[in-house]
């Protein structure tokens, strides 16, 4: 029955056409809050050279669940995924020590994390992006620089630069690492935020309080 | 606890990078394409860790913003922009955005807080001018127009857009970038020239993106058209759900591309041919050898009274020339002269059928 053999690419095809891309939205609903999630894991993992494993993961699952639903409140969601990683991965392993991990039940989400997120304003997020961009080494600011604002080919900036392409290549590559890694992770989102989160690591259980 | 033989989530990450430098060197060909696709079908971790690299990568060229009335070849020195931020955030947008062009003098060496203030300034009085609505940091405005309308809406940045009849936008100028929501119909762009600030049009999944140029868009359900009588622009479509990547597209002055799902098709000619497109800016619709099936379609998108077509037949009948898309009722006399057509008005619709 070739009807058979159709069908399934014309449902993908149907699909495409009515999603707002995957990609999109998980740049937009889930990358956005690497900041958070990165402090989360780092509060609640003990083993720190695991957490980029462990954020992997969370974004795969992540990413595979959405693809079949997207979950209506991405960012506690994927807070979820994260609390049930962290879950099993205690779980399947054979030494459990109390030390390394600590309560699993203090594996709670500060409200911070959960109250609704203040989306940064365009000027904010590019205010963001120019500190994201200042922790570059400097010979890959540069380069990102005249690639990305000044648009010359990475030939151009080869030749500009005095360097061979395959270095301004892999300035590149180097650059969108650290720039998503300054960008949507570690670096707080502002001071706003910084102090809140300041305050709710002090008052250590109080926090519910604290949301706006 | 992550299996030895799989690779740690920083190779990934590294393989990841090097594909997306790669890409970005230039002379990316449909091999190379195969290749990266296939490295990201082997793990939906190696779509996660290229998408958001890839994502990053995007909002790095926002930087283009800062860039605005350097000098070329010079790359700033870090913390230029810095002090901008620098105790005004919990300040609302509007507030500062009076306030800063005062404190400006006072501010001094701080060359960036002045750029901003002087940009956002300059948007707030444009907008006021216009009696535009004014969000936090950016402007927008929403636009939308009749069926019969046109309307021509000169923007903050000083280009102009032309909305057709049964036409919607959302327009939003920021400091990275003027953003055109195309919602609904068709619109011409006459775009100033603004490096420091892409013009973007989009559609659903698909961004048209120019500097300084003139082309318009039209929206049709899920199809996009794309006609470019000045200069060059890209088109871009999001990846698909499952994650496969969709081709950018240049189109040069010239070119009328359509993008569907199938993908896009573009054909290029002279500029007057693609004008003839553009037509209906003036009141009129241009027909050349073409179907009085989309001849029609064309006609319904200006007018309430809908011209329906009875039989296949007449359907494919071929059809030629200028109309002044207010005046349905000539092209449909003409037709019963010219065609072995034959017209009937019921309500709001005309039926043609064959004679």
């Amino acid at each position: 029955m070739p009807s058979h053999k159709v069908f399934p690419a014309a449902i993908g095809a149907i699909v495409a056409s009515v999603d707002d891309s995957l990609n999109n939205w998980f740049a937009r609903e889930i990358l956005v809050h690497e900041g958070a999630l990165m402090r989360y894991l780092l509060r609640s993992w003990f083993h720190r050279d695991e957490i980029h494993d462990l954020r992997q993961e969370i974004y795969v699952r992540v990413y595979e669940a959405a693809a079949k639903a997207r979950p209506a409140q991405p960012k506690s969601f994927m807070f979820t995924t994260a609390r049930h990683l962290m879950t099993d991965r205690l779980r399947r392993s054979r030494v459990v020590s109390i030390d390394a991990v600590g309560d699993l039940d203090a594996l709670n989400v500060l409200i911070d994390e959960l109250s609704p997120e203040h989306r940064m304003s365009a000027r904010q997020e590019l205010r963001h992006l120019a500190s994201a961009f200042d922790r570059l080494p400097d010979r890959c600011r540069e380069v990102v620089w005249l690639r990305r604002v000044e648009e010359l080919s990475q030939k151009q900036v080869a030749a500009r630069m005095g360097i061979s392409e395959k270095t301004v290549e892999k300035q590149i590559a180097k650059g969108s690492r650290l720039i998503a890694e300054y960008f949507y992770g570690g670096t707080p989102m502002h001071r706003a935020r910084r102090d809140r989160i300041m305050e709710a690591n002090d008052g250590n259980g109080h926090g519910q309080q604290q949301g706006d | 606890m992550t299996g030895t033989d799989m690779a740690s989530s920083r190779e990934i990450e590294q393989v990841a990078a090097a594909w997306l430098a790669r890409r970005d060197a230039g002379g990316w060909s449909a091999r190379d394409q195969q290749q990266l696709d296939a490295w990201l079908d082997e793990a939906v971790a190696h779509q996660v860790a290229f998408l958001r690299l890839d994502a990053a990568w995007r909002q790095s060229g926002r930087l283009q913003a800062l860039g605005a009335g350097m000098v070329p070849g010079v790359v700033p020195a870090r913390g230029s922009w810095a002090h901008a931020s620098h105790g005004e955030d919990e300040t609302p947008a509007r507030t500062r955005d009076r306030a800063e062009p005062e404190r400006g003098s006072r501010a001094g060496s701080h060359r960036w807080l002045r750029l901003f203030a002087a940009a956002a300034t300059l948007a707030l009085v444009v907008s006021l001018a216009l009696g535009w609505r004014h969000y936090t940091a950016v402007d927008q405005a929403s636009y939308r127009t009749a069926i019969g309308g046109l309307q021509e809406v000169p923007l903050a940045d000083g280009s102009t857009v032309t909305l057709s009849s049964d036409s919607r936008m959302l327009v939003t100028l920021s400091h990275g970038e003027r953003h055109i929501d195309l919602q609904r119909g068709e619109a011409f762009f006459a775009v100033a020239k603004d490096h420091a600030r892409p013009f973007v049009v989009s559609t659903g999944s698909r961004r048209v993106i120019a500097v300084g140029t003139r082309f318009a868009v039209r929206r049709d359900a899920a199809d996009l058209r794309v006609v470019v009588t000045q200069g060059l622009v890209r088109l871009e479509s999001d990846n698909r759900s499952d994650g496969e990547r969709q081709p950018t597209t240049l189109l040069p002055a010239g070119s009328i591309a359509t993008a569907s799902d199938a993908g896009v098709v573009v054909r290029s000619g002279p500029v007057q041919q693609a004008e003839e497109y553009l037509s209906w800016r003036s009141g009129f619709v241009s027909f050349h050898d073409t179907p009085l099936a989309t001849a029609a379609a064309e006609f319904n998108r200006y007018n309430t009274r809908k011209i329906v077509i009875g039989d296949a037949s007449v359907g494919a009948m071929r059809v030629g020339g200028n109309f002044r898309w207010s005046n349905t009722d000539a092209f449909v006399r003409l037709l019963a002269q010219g065609f072995p057509i034959r017209t009937q008005q019921q309500g709001d619709i005309i039926v043609l059928r064959h004679r």
